[in-house]
């Protein structure tokens, strides 16, 4: 009775095992993928990055993701020669919040859009994740409302450089 | 609003909200660090050290100190912030500045006449490190974060609501003088802290390191950072990645 | 004193118990009735089984269907994934420990209460080791892939919402098991390992909570996640209902108390016990209940003791033997305590026979479900052979009454005093052993017959050898094993 019971259960192991093999196998998201032509792939791409539903940059801890896809990003400013166009979902890697992956919609060779397709739940933990930096999609520059800002940072200038910055100018208009 | 500005460090650092003689205080400040850790100035007691013509160990407390919190720094970020050039010499100036900023900030502190203690507000600048207390009348005090392409042009504004402190380390200005481990992966790295020395240093650890230190320094939530890489991405926290996207003020007609 | 070679034949004594008539259905008939029987519990055992080891499979299946699960990358990859599937599988594995452990009356009708835990205890260890598996596993793997080492690795798992709790329960799953070792168990009191032992369940509780909000194989919103609630509910159910509502239930209808408490030997008593619709408790001769005696020195020892009479509608009868410092306060509980009963349990009945004929062997105490296997069993003439075992006249209580029923039935008894033969490992007296009774010998129609032995471990253990040796198949030998 015994070798019944180990057959038996073998089998019907092996059975709903490869019924869940062939079920699965899904990568982390379904994203319509469109055609890619070599030199945009996502941005996410082997950093693994994806943003929690708020729209905020998040990325994966893990190093050594597996995801193929590592063709360089696409920058917006790069000037890519291909007028590609279309959405893509980068490779999603396995982080210990789940898988994280990125979307990104891309018009004429310019990135416009960035979107997470990230499964983890809504809770604490995704917090740590999204504390993270990533990269966030380059927006416009946008003019200084010198009314409103009192200094400003960037690359430390020389004396000679404050001369000539954004800094003097403040400082000059006595904000 | 009365601003000051005066030279030292090689840098103008800009004063706000501060009485002329407070600023003398806080000129001293810096001059007083100027004079100890300055590579540039021959005298200075690091230059001697970095001679040889003094030793480490005879050097005064204060310097091995900030030695020490140097190489804490070095650990914390994984070797990404390092006062040791790769001929060898100890270079603090990365850690100085801010201690300096740090030290003229508790003068500006200390200078609050009793009974004001509550409502005291200034701002530091020293060089694009700022550091604040209190808020700019009703609106907290604001930063802009400089483009790293363009020097007139700002990316993104600061508001100094909860976090008191913002550095940026960039090769902008003054070209490749950030000690790096690694091929360059970032130009320009802003942090926001809760206090200066923290934000500047791994501002510079940023610049020098890579992706992976970045996200290092950025897991615990406890800075914001938005940093812009060699290849155009624009890397930010979820703190600091509403400075971009939030609309800006409109420009002013 | 009773030979071994000649039946007996004594007056029957007044003891409560029920003549038999001679069925009416012939021997071969009942025989096919009871093999048809037999096997279709063998098949339901079988099944039983075969669910526990799909149940094994589907919690990997739960990991397998899980997007993103086949892209495993690297190093910490590979560690995280084994981790998952340990924490599945070792987790899946205690919730059919619990089933086990439920008292399904289902499992002990087809299985037997003491098969099922046995299988029980023999889980525990594996169990333990997947589990321990699953907490180092993951620490590596997410350490390898986030760069950081194994410490720091912890403290950042410890500072994630649920995850102390988990950590809590694996070193709650680490004491049970350890007190439940063979080697430290001995050295307990019964009462304080049972309490150890309940804390299994605060363990299977505290860890669900992390299993739902760590990881993503349970995420929200995934049939997996409502599979795995489900499972817990099943477990966790069957225990409330099966050992807790169900006894309650039992003892609030049939209001079971101590009539008179009759000590028959040194160190033996029958307790007497009165109640409501006893006969409907469905207590077969030779099952066995868990019984508490409410009074204030007794409540909280919960004793297994055998029915040693087939309970009447308000009459019902155990006999215990004193046997350590639970027991040793049976023998003084006064009549009118209320009684509390699980059960009735056990397969050591003729439900579980297979074959045409019956061979009895009882010895000490042993002779309790036996005697009970006796009354409760419609025997022809010469269908049932009885062979009763004791060192010396003390053992021989309820050997009358034993002897009464083999006669009212027709069946042989035989009985065997004296100490146990010191020349080789047998169960038998010195003189039977020289003389060369064997098992075959006391009971011709051995290997036709439904084997019950019951007695002290040992002894029965050599008696089921010499049974085995003898040729008699493993599904008609039948053994119960009285805990010490």
């Amino acid at each position: 009775m015994r070798a019944r019971v180990i057959a038996g259960g073998v089998v019907t192991s092996a059975a709903v095992l490869v019924i869940g093999w062939q079920l699965g196998g899904q990568p982390a998201v379904t994203a319509q993928s469109g055609a890619a032509t070599g030199s945009t792939s996502g941005s996410s791409s082997s950093s693994g990055t994806g943003s929690s539903s708020s729209g905020t940059g998040s990325s994966s801890s893990d190093s050594g993701s597996s995801s193929s896809d590592s063709g360089s990003s696409s920058s917006a400013g790069s000037g890519t020669s291909s007028s590609v166009s279309g959405t893509f979902a980068g490779a999603a890697t396995q982080t210990q919040f789940g898988p994280v992956q990125v979307q990104i919609v891309v018009a004429d060779g310019k990135i416009t859009d960035v979107t997470a397709l990230q499964l983890t739940d809504r809770d604490g933990r995704s917090e740590q994740i999204s504390q993270q930096a990533a990269p966030i999609l380059r927006q416009e520059a946008l003019q200084a409302q010198s009314a409103k800002i009192q200094a400003v940072s960037g690359a430390t200038y020389t004396s000679e450089g404050y001369t000539t910055s954004l800094q003097s100018a403040i400082d000059k208009a006595g904000l | 609003m009365s601003v000051t500005t005066f030279e030292t460090m090689g840098t103008v650092v800009s004063v706000r909200g501060a009485a002329t003689a407070t600023v003398s205080a806080v000129r001293a400040v810096f001059a007083g660090y100027d004079r100890r850790y300055s590579l540039y100035d021959p005298a200075s007691v690091l230059s001697r050290i970095a001679a040889g013509s003094l030793r480490l160990a005879d050097s005064p407390d204060e310097v091995r100190a900030v030695y020490a919190l140097a190489l804490e720094w070095r650990d914390r970020t994984g070797g990404a912030f390092t006062p040791h050039r790769p001929d060898g010499v100890i270079d603090l100036s990365g850690v100085v500045k801010a201690l300096a900023i740090r030290a003229a900030g508790a003068a500006l502190d200390a200078a609050v006449a009793p009974g004001d203690s509550g409502d005291a507000s200034w701002m530091l600048n020293a060089g694009g490190d700022v550091l604040v207390r209190g808020r700019h009348g009703a609106d907290p005090w604001s930063v802009g974060i400089v483009d790293p392409d363009q020097r007139d042009v700002v990316v993104g504004v600061v508001q100094l609501d909860d976090r008191r402190a913002v550095a940026t380390s960039g090769t902008a200005e003054r070209g490749e003088h950030v000690w790096r481990r690694s091929a360059p992966t970032f130009r320009q790295a802003t942090v926001i802290a809760d206090d200066i020395v923290t934000a500047d240093v791994l501002a510079t650890a940023v610049v020098a390191g890579d992706e992976d230190d970045l996200r290092r320094i950025t897991g615990d939530g406890t800075v914001d950072v938005l940093a812009f890489g060699v290849d155009g991405r624009v890397w930010a926290t979820p703190g600091a990645t509403g400075l971009v996207r939030a609309g800006s003020p409109s420009p002013a007609a | 004193m009773i030979d071994t070679a000649r039946p007996t034949s004594t007056p029957p004594t007044t003891g409560p118990f029920r003549g038999t008539a001679a069925p009416a259905e012939p021997l071969e008939v009942a025989a096919v009735r009871r093999r048809r029987a037999g096997r279709r519990r063998a098949a339901t055992v079988d099944l039983l089984g075969i669910l526990a080891w799909a149940s094994a499979a589907m919690a990997v299946t739960l990991w397998l269907v899980t997007p993103g699960s086949h892209s495993v990358s690297g190093v910490g990859g590979w560690l995280t994934d084994a981790g998952i599937v340990a924490g599945l599988i070792g987790t899946d594995l205690v919730l059919v420990m619990l089933v086990l452990a439920a008292r399904v009356p289902l499992i002990d009708r087809v299985f037997g209460q003491d098969n099922a835990i046995a299988v029980h205890r023999s889980l525990g260890k594996p169990v333990l080791y997947l589990l321990l598996a699953h907490g180092l596993l993951l620490t590596l793997g997410y350490s390898a892939s986030s760069g950081s080492g194994p410490i720091a690795e912890t403290i950042a798992l410890f500072s994630t919402p649920d995850m102390p709790l988990a950590y809590l329960s694996l070193g709650l799953f680490v004491a049970v098991v350890v007190t439940s070792l063979v080697a430290v168990r001995r050295r307990l009191p019964y009462e304080a390992w049972h309490v150890i032992h309940l804390l299994s369940y605060a363990a299977v509780l505290v860890a669900l909570p992390h299993m739902l909000s760590v990881g993503s194989v349970l995420a929200h919103g995934t049939w997996q996640r409502v599979y795995w609630i489900a499972l817990y509910v099943l477990a966790l159910g069957l225990i409330a209902l099966y050992r807790i509502v169900l006894p309650i239930v039992v003892t609030l209808r049939h209001r079971i108390r101590v009539v008179a408490v009759e000590p028959i030997a040194p160190g033996v008593v029958s307790i007497h016990l009165a109640g409501r619709d006893l006969d409907a408790l469905g207590a077969r001769g030779g099952q066995y209940g868990v019984w508490r005696f409410w009074t204030a020195k007794t409540w909280w020892h919960a004793h297994p003791v055998s029915f040693s009479a087939v309970p009447g509608r308000d009459r019902a009868r155990i006999t215990v033997r004193d046997l350590g410092a639970g027991s040793a306060r049976l023998g003084r509980i006064t009549p009118g305590t209320t009684v509390s009963l699980e059960g009735p349990y056990g397969l050591f009945t003729s439900q579980a026979r297979t074959a045409p004929f019956l061979a009895l062997v009882a010895s000490g105490i042993g002779i309790t479900p036996v005697r009970a296997l006796l009354e409760d069993t419609d025997l022809r003439p010469g269908e049932a052979t009885v062979l009763l075992r004791g060192s010396d006249t003390s053992q021989q209580y309820l050997w009358q009454e034993t002897a009464a029923l083999a006669e009212s039935t027709g069946s042989r008894l035989y009985a065997m005093v004296g100490n146990r033969a010191r020349s080789g490992e047998s169960w038998m007296t010195e003189d039977d052993l020289r003389r060369g009774v064997t098992l075959r010998s006391v009971f011709p129609r051995l290997l036709e017959s439904d084997l019950y032995v019951c007695g002290p471990r040992a002894w029965s253990d050599l008696v089921v050898r010499e049974a085995r040796l003898a040729g008699v198949p493993e599904h008609q030998i039948h053994q119960e094993r009285f805990e010490s």
